[in-house]
């Protein structure tokens, strides 16, 4: 059937009135719905914590406090970041709807440079009072290390969680050994003398350690660049966008690694879908952070007994030894509408009293110097010995290099690292050289 | 004027859901953006960088390796199957439910079923082998079996739906062939060959068509079982896409990418309907 013919057709001319009316109807019923109405001016600061419960717990004290001893102040609202599949996909979406709050804890330090020359990142040192309270908190390296490359420091470093090497203290006693391996070396004779075929299938099934063989970026943290940092005393990966890993720290590392999955003393299984195997003592060590203790003390079995050790290191290996420190810092968002006032609520959200009730309540560390000499945390330290292991770390630890593409950094590095220390289908050379090589690239493309 | 309001919830939801993303798609297929910064306009530079990314064109191979093993795979499996649930056999409405079941249920709770069973320490199939006797295999990380083991999985996941529509095929193809073919004493399986097979090409046509298309679209089951590795051998184009999209934020790149492989996927699918056409 013509559709000119149906009965319901009307003349052209009166039709597009009418659809012109039409039009303008839905646009005002959208303007209607989609607009909330405004009564008066908010002028309350919005601040964003993580979800973490214990997060919430602290923010809401802290926030708390903040409204009760500032009454004649614009109020803080706090909320935890809305719910999503990560926190980061949330933020950026809020950067791009323009709805960030006006402050945000749990930034990822990696994250901070890309938000900073986009400029939607106050760059707090040009308020009134930071740069004072930046050399009262932290050491000039820590200063260095959050300062970005326009100079300009756009984040309070907030809080840490060391990546250390946990191991089952019966099991390294019963191998023989007084303390846990320390050194490539030793590391490998114990890898040695604890790998075994426990049910006699043929298979072996008790690993010294093991390692998500997943070419995510971010599992790298949990194993190449801890021990980047450990080997090489700290250094950068990258320094003023220039490759500087191409060293023979990169590549010791990466032979390190190739060997325990060469001798089969890490197993290239994914170990994560079973019970959890540090705990059954089917691994005997594990690089990971403080959040494993509260784990590790609910789900132990009876006489199970584990500590926490620096990451291993070559063989010589002479100074202090550095780790990853997971760095999750605070920053003021461009849509702040009192900059200043928020930071005036960071300055009360990091002081000495409000980081020892963080401490306190989620058993992470406050990223403050000399936390582990200090006598207001020192009463905790002794009761949570553990604790005190990270904290005796956190004077040596490295957040994340200063670029906006880190986590495609870390991307390449793990591609290279699947190929060379899990596959053996390169050299640690080779496999360092082309990371390199893609990671120069990528930098020159981004600096264009 | 009515006519018109009525189609204008669904002109409206084409406008803003199909119509303006595939243009500004195809827009930014000529800009560099991540989101955060200001757009910047970069010619054809991202066409350029997509002729030089060999990942790319291994994503684009990995594909058609999972199609050239899943679509025959899955028509042969759903044809053989449909064919035994077309008989008068016990249980039938079970079995025929039961095939089915894995379609309705969500791609990633079939997924992580599958991990647990190809696991290569304590895999279901794998404890099984050794119980018999075998050597355990590396069904997911070993380079040159994850993507046979993916099409394995997703082939178990989707023949159920191929079954149905093999089904109703059959119920087109019209009696008196068969009867003629029994009055000169064919077999049931020379029937199968020689009258179902012929006369259901419109229907395999069809399967073949859904299958690529979905073959084309293989994104969980990477996504969650392998992460695109072992070595790159499980990364789908999909997979890579989204990557670059929403991981890297390199969303100019991303849609050079995606207008790409979207036109492969439309030439393919030409070029099969011309050739079913003629075999029809």
């Amino acid at each position: 059937m013509n559709l000119i013919d149906n009965k319901f057709f009307l003349p052209k001319k009166l039709l597009n009135n009418r659809i012109t009316y039409f039009i303008v109807l839905l646009l005002i019923l959208f303007n209607f719905t989609s607009c909330k109405k405004k009564t008066g001016v908010d002028n309350r600061l919005v601040y964003w914590s993580s979800n973490n419960i214990y997060e919430i717990e602290f923010a809401k004290y802290v926030v708390g406090e903040w409204n009760k001893n500032h009454p004649d102040l614009p109020p803080i609202k706090y909320q935890p970041v809305p719910e999503g599949e990560s926190s980061e996909e949330i933020i950026l979406a809020a950067v791009v709807g323009k709805t960030t709050p006006d402050i945000y804890s749990n930034i990822w330090q990696g994250d901070v440079e890309a938000y900073a020359q986009a400029g939607v990142l106050i760059p707090l040192d040009t308020l009134k009072g930071f740069n004072d309270f930046i050399y009262q908190r932290s050491d000039s390296s820590v200063v260095d290390e959050v300062r970005s490359s326009d100079g300009h420091i756009y984040q309070v470093p907030w809080k840490i969680n060391p990546v250390m090497m946990m191991y089952n203290k019966k099991i390294i006693s019963n191998l023989g050994l007084k303390d846990a391996p320390r050194t490539y070396d030793e590391y490998f004779k114990s890898a040695k003398l604890f790998q075994r075929d426990a049910n006699g299938d043929g298979y072996v099934d008790r690993w010294i350690g093991f390692s998500a063989i997943k070419t995510s970026w971010w599992q790298r943290f949990f194993d190449f660049y801890p021990l980047y940092l450990a080997a090489s005393n700290g250094a950068p990966l990258i320094k003023n966008n220039k490759v500087v890993f191409n060293n023979k720290y990169a590549i010791g590392v990466f032979t390190f690694l190739r060997e325990l999955y060469a001798k089969n003393y890490f197993p290239k299984e994914r170990l994560s879908n079973r019970q959890d195997v540090f705990l059954s003592s089917v691994i005997a060590t594990r690089f990971t952070g403080p959040w494993e203790i509260e784990h590790a003390n609910k789900f132990k079995p009876k006489g199970f007994k584990f500590s926490f050790s620096s990451m291993p290191v070559p063989d010589g290996h002479k100074g202090p030894v550095y780790t990853y420190g997971d760095p999750k810092n605070i920053v003021i968002f461009n849509t702040s509408k009192n900059p200043q006032l928020a930071w005036d609520f960071i300055k009360f959200f990091v002081s000495k009293k409000n980081d020892f009730k963080f401490l306190k309540l989620t058993s992470q560390l406050p990223r403050r110097k000399n936390i582990e000499r200090d006598s207001l945390f020192l009463e905790y330290f002794n009761k949570h010995p553990k604790m005190k292991i990270f904290a005796k770390q956190s004077k040596y630890i490295r957040g994340t290099d200063v670029s906006p593409v880190l986590k495609e950094v870390f991307d390449m590095i793990s591609q290279e690292y699947e190929a060379s220390v899990i596959y053996g289908t390169k050299t640690p050379e080779q496999a360092i050289n082309d990371a390199a090589k893609s990671v120069s690239l990528l930098l020159y493309n981004q600096g264009k | 004027m009515i006519p018109y309001l009525i189609i204008s919830p669904y002109i409206i939801f084409f406008l803003i859901f199909i119509a303006f993303p595939v243009l500004f798609s195809i827009f930014l297929t000529f800009n560099k953006w991540n989101i955060i910064s200001p757009m910047q306009f970069s010619g054809f530079k991202n066409y350029i960088r997509l002729f030089q990314d060999a990942l790319f064109f291994k994503s684009i191979y990995n594909t058609f390796i999972f199609l050239a093993i899943n679509i025959p795979l899955q028509i042969v499996i759903a044809l053989f199957l449909a064919e035994i649930l077309n008989q008068k056999i016990k249980f039938r409405g079970f079995f025929r439910a039961a095939f089915f079941l894995p379609v309705v249920v969500s791609g990633v709770v079939v997924t992580i079923l599958w991990q647990q069973l190809y696991g290569f320490d304590t895999g279901l199939l794998n404890r099984i082998l050794v119980s018999l006797g075998f050597g355990r295999i590396g069904w997911l990380i070993d380079p040159k079996l994850a993507m046979p083991s993916i099409a394995i999985m997703a082939t178990w996941k989707n023949v159920g739906l191929y079954i149905v529509l093999f089904l109703v095929g059959f119920q087109t193809v019209p009696k008196q062939y068969y009867e003629a073919a029994d009055l000169e004493g064919a077999s049931h399986w020379q029937k199968f060959f020689k009258i179902t097979m012929p006369m259901i090409n419109p229907t395999i046509f069809l399967v073949v068509i859904l299958s690529t298309v979905g073959g084309f679209s293989l994104f969980i089951e990477p996504y969650i079982l392998t992460g695109g590795g072992p070595l790159n051998s499980t990364l789908s184009a999909v997979l890579y896409i989204y990557k670059e999209g929403f991981f890297y934020y390199h969303m100019g790149y991303a849609s050079t990418l995606g207008l790409f492989f979207a036109l492969i996927i439309v030439s393919v699918v030409v070029i099969q309907k011309k050739f079913i056409e003629k075999e029809v």
